[in-house]
């Protein structure tokens, strides 16, 4: 197994690498860059724009700007933001603690809901019950979640009241206070809901279909042949046993929680990465962008190890090698 | 059972949510609340401030770069002179004396004007942010709003010790000496101190990521900054000790939100006061709760027509496309397009015509009477290229050029807004109405970087395009105007311009006689030529919608902004 784990790892090498040409060829392909957007008379000239884009290599040949890019990058140095006129890796640090609140509330929202409804389409298979859930889980996929973010907001914040529609935080609260805590959580609740709530239908009907197919194994027919009840044979035998492959799908979620919601946080102004990235993207602010997607890229390569190191843990029959 | 058909509910309850929501949103709206009559002003209070962009946080007026920044400095600091109402400088923290030969500037600053951090502003604070802007190492855009000091541009290449054109008279009194005599010298002159003792030695290069101007940042202002929570929002408190007096209002919060909450946000009063999206502004403006303010923008739209290409070699722009030298075909394309109907269509009327690149707010604007009004008139602009030699010679329904020769217009517009696509299909129209074949370039729309990429680069497809500017308070069309100018982007190169322009700076040889008279006339001949050269179509001056809620009052709306923030109030 350490040995798999290691062989992965140098393998993920050259993929990191391959991908850092794919990032970066693809950032300098969009036209423009963070100084066009200065093109306005009341605040600076041509000449600033000549002075600074000379200032920050952006006339070099591509292959050199390239080069400097992943030098920096190997040592852990991402540059300066152009537009923040910060350190990309401090600027991400600022966001990264809203990110992740946000990504693990939704998740968190995403299996509660998933258990409990694949939970009963499981074991009521076919029944109206089981299609409506299909049929939620469905729509919930359909929708598109700025339209449900917009809805929502309509609804519980703008109508009901109920939460503050924008933002992270509240104003004039202290951190570290009780206050400070509700004022997070109100703001945060109705993001994750949104984001929780459209993203349960692969693992709802993963655990039904799980559950469907475990139901026909012969542990379960000796089950009930000895008479025990039916809800003790779904709520400990099966689902037991169909939980654990849905524990391997965690790895895939690392990513997703890292990366946060673009579309989601830049409707909520909920300032996360996501909402960075899509500022960096319109700033064309090129070492914003270019980290965070390094980033993601490098999570979603530890994220896929660590699932099919979960597939070995939990299913001995999976042999890694 | 019992449990499952629980569930069942609460499931279908969920879809119906959705479905709920889908179908239309306007169901249940909150009682109207702010048609009783406004109460009386109350003391104390806290307004809201939205804005729809996220805000980087460098908040120094030397070093911020957009008007997410500037929104939350405004609360927190002021210049030695501010734009008046006539968009002419007027004394604020400072006074000013001008030399006769127009060489030397002299500030007197007011006494006991205090920093949030207690000290005393002196003149050391504004020579210190000379030395910043001017420093080799700064690197924001501001270095043009100091070069005209003497001496800044050794200081800035490294060749000077110190600016030799400061000089500090005595804590309330600062001569600057300029390189040369310019009319527009306040209007250009950095005006805005900064703290000098409290930035330390930080270098010019570092001190925009510093902890100074990133988290307690210090001003002069009526507010002072409490709490930030980095692009979300910025908490302020009133400055007990400010120069003019302590403010009215507790506080103010600068917000972020999504521009597309606007509405919502403004009825349940998230919102206090915000320049509304252009797009809602019917919605908007019908709350119940709101102020709609309409204030006229400095800032204008055009369509430019393409005269040919930039050297960047001799640094200056040569007219060398034929296509649109007729000046005929210029002015039927102006015929061409009515709008006053492209305004009320696609910008809720916010905006008005003009002919003229000067706004009707500036002091320079030429009187409508003397300058060609282009109103929409398909039959003249026919008639136009028909006397020009456009006639449709082939049968096809649009006109060839004088040689008969197929002639197609490119159009190009940026990407964005929802009705960009409705708004380019209009102008093509309306041209494709008087016969021209015109299309759009490409078949799509550019995004802003796109299109300010192809049009920079003289890209041979770029024909006409539709761009926009917005103006500083003094009136000079340098920068964008001169042949020589890079942003010239319609490459129009005219001698006679030129030297209006040049002129329009000019002191008035009678020592007697007004500078701002002198000036306007130069510029009335100036906008006359330009309007009925029509080196490019003048489209529309903008303007801004501010909603503000009704409880807040004495809320100043100006061509740049709010302002008088001190005076602010709320009722309740």
């Amino acid at each position: 197994m350490l040995q798999y784990t290691i062989r992965r790892l140098i393998g993920m090498i050259p993929i990191i690498f391959l991908i850092s040409v794919v990032v970066f060829s693809l950032a300098k392909l969009m036209p423009g860059d963070a100084l066009s957007g200065k093109i306005d008379p009341l605040n600076s000239d041509p000449a600033y724009i000549e002075e600074m884009r000379e200032k920050m290599g952006l006339n070099d040949p591509i292959h050199v700007q390239y080069i400097r890019w992943m030098s920096g990058v190997v040592k852990g140095d991402f540059g300066d933001s152009f537009v923040h006129k910060r350190e990309v890796m401090e600027l991400v640090g600022d966001r990264l603690p809203n990110t992740i609140i946000l990504g693990v509330s939704a998740l968190l929202i995403t299996y509660c809901l998933a258990f409990l409804m694949g939970r009963f389409s499981g074991r009521y298979a076919y029944s109206i019950g089981d299609y409506l859930i299909s049929g939620f889980n469905y729509l919930a996929l359909a929708i598109p979640s700025f339209v449900a973010a917009l809805v929502a907001i309509y609804i519980f914040s703008i109508n009901l009241g109920w939460v503050p529609a924008t933002g992270s935080i509240g104003s004039g609260v202290e951190p570290g206070t009780f206050e400070y805590f509700i004022s997070k959580a109100k703001h945060t609740i109705l993001p994750a809901l949104v984001l929780g709530s459209l993203a349960t239908a692969s693992y709802t009907q993963f655990l039904r279909n799980d559950m469907i197919e475990s139901s026909r194994k012969d542990y379960v027919r000796t089950a009930r042949a000895k008479g025990t009840k039916e809800s003790t044979i779904y709520n400990k035998h099966i689902l037991r046993n169909s939980i654990i492959p849905i524990v391997t799908l965690l790895g895939f979620d690392i990513a997703s929680i890292f990366g946060g919601a673009i579309i989601t946080e830049t409707i909520f102004t909920y300032p996360g990465i996501g909402y960075l990235f899509v500022e960096s993207v319109n700033a064309r602010d090129y070492s914003v962008m270019m980290a965070i997607a390094m980033m993601l890229t490098v999570l979603t390569l530890i994220g896929n190890l660590i699932a099919d190191l979960l597939y070995g843990l939990v299913d001995p029959r999976i042999r890694l090698s | 059972m019992k449990k499952s058909s629980l569930w069942l509910v609460s499931v279908m309850l969920i879809m119906s949510l959705f479905l709920a929501a889908c179908s239309k949103e306007t169901a249940n709206e909150k009682p109207a609340e702010g048609d009783k009559p406004a109460g009386e002003v109350k003391e104390g209070g806290t307004v809201t401030f939205g804005y729809t962009q996220p805000f980087k946080g460098v908040l120094s007026y030397a070093y911020y770069e957009g008007e997410d920044d500037v929104n939350a400095l405004q609360f927190m600091h002021e210049a030695l002179i501010k734009t008046g109402d006539d968009l002419t400088p007027q004394p604020n923290l400072a006074t000013w004396e001008l030399s006769e030969d127009h060489m030397k500037l002299t500030f007197k600053l007011k006494e006991g004007v205090k920093w949030h951090d207690g000290e005393e502003l002196t003149v050391e604070d504004m020579e210190y942010a000379w030395y910043l802007i001017a420093d080799p190492t700064y690197e924001g855009a501001r270095f043009a709003n100091v070069a005209m000091i003497k001496g800044a541009q050794e200081y800035h290449d490294g060749t000077a010790e110190t600016i030799e054109g400061i000089k500090v008279i005595d804590d309330y009194t600062i001569e600057v000496t300029v390189t040369e005599p310019s009319v527009n010298l306040l209007d250009n002159i950095w005006v805005y101190p900064e703290p000098k003792h409290y930035y330390g030695d930080i270098s010019s290069k570092e001190l925009p990521d510093s902890e100074q101007i990133r988290k307690n940042p210090i001003g002069v202002g009526p507010f002072k900054v409490k709490n930030i929570v980095a692009g979300e929002m910025i908490e302020f408190e009133r400055f007990d000790d400010y120069w003019q007096g302590p403010a009215k209002l507790d506080g103010v919060v600068y917000k972020i939100i999504d521009g597309s909450l606007a509405q919502g946000l403004i009825q349940n009063g998230e919102v206090d006061v915000i320049e509304a999206p252009k797009d809602q502004w019917a919605a908007i403006k019908e709350l119940p709760n709101v102020n709609a303010v309409e204030a006229d923008a400095m800032s204008y739209s055009y369509i430019g027509f393409d005269w040919g290409h930039y050297d960047n070699e001799k640094g200056v722009v040569v007219s060398d496309n034929q296509k649109f030298q007729n000046k005929a075909l210029r002015h039927a394309m102006a015929y061409a397009i009515d709008r006053q109907a492209f305004i009320d269509g696609f910008a809720n009327g916010l905006g008005k015509p003009l002919n003229t690149p000067f706004p009707s707010v500036s002091w320079a604007k030429i009187d409508d009477s003397e300058i060609n009004g282009y109103e929409y008139d398909v039959e003249k602009a026919k008639e136009l290229l028909d006397e020009a030699g456009y006639k449709d010679v082939d049968g096809d329904g649009f006109v060839e050029d004088p040689e008969g020769k197929p002639f197609t217009v490119n159009f190009d517009a940026m990407a964005g807004a929802e009705t960009s696509e409705a708004r380019a299909q209009f102008i093509i129209q309306s041209w494709q109405a008087i016969g021209l074949n015109a299309k759009l370039n490409g078949g799509a729309l550019k995004d802003f970087n796109l299109f300010y990429d192809t049009i920079e680069a003289d890209d041979p497809s770029v024909e006409t395009f539709m761009g926009a500017w917005g103006l500083a308070a003094d009136p000079d069309p340098a920068g964008i105007w001169l042949s020589t100018d890079k942003w010239n982007m319609w490459r129009w190169y005219s001698e006679e311009s030129d030297e209006l322009i040049k002129k329009g700076v000019t002191f008035p040889e009678d020592e007697s006689m007004d500078i701002t008279e002198h000036r306007q006339q130069y510029y009335d001949e100036w906008q006359k030529l330009v309007n009925e050269e029509l080196p490019i179509i003048f489209f529309e001056q903008r303007i801004d919608p501010w909603a503000i809620n009704k409880r807040v009052q004495n809320v100043k709306v100006t061509p740049f902004g709010t302002d008088d923030f001190h005076l602010w109030a709320v009722t309740e």
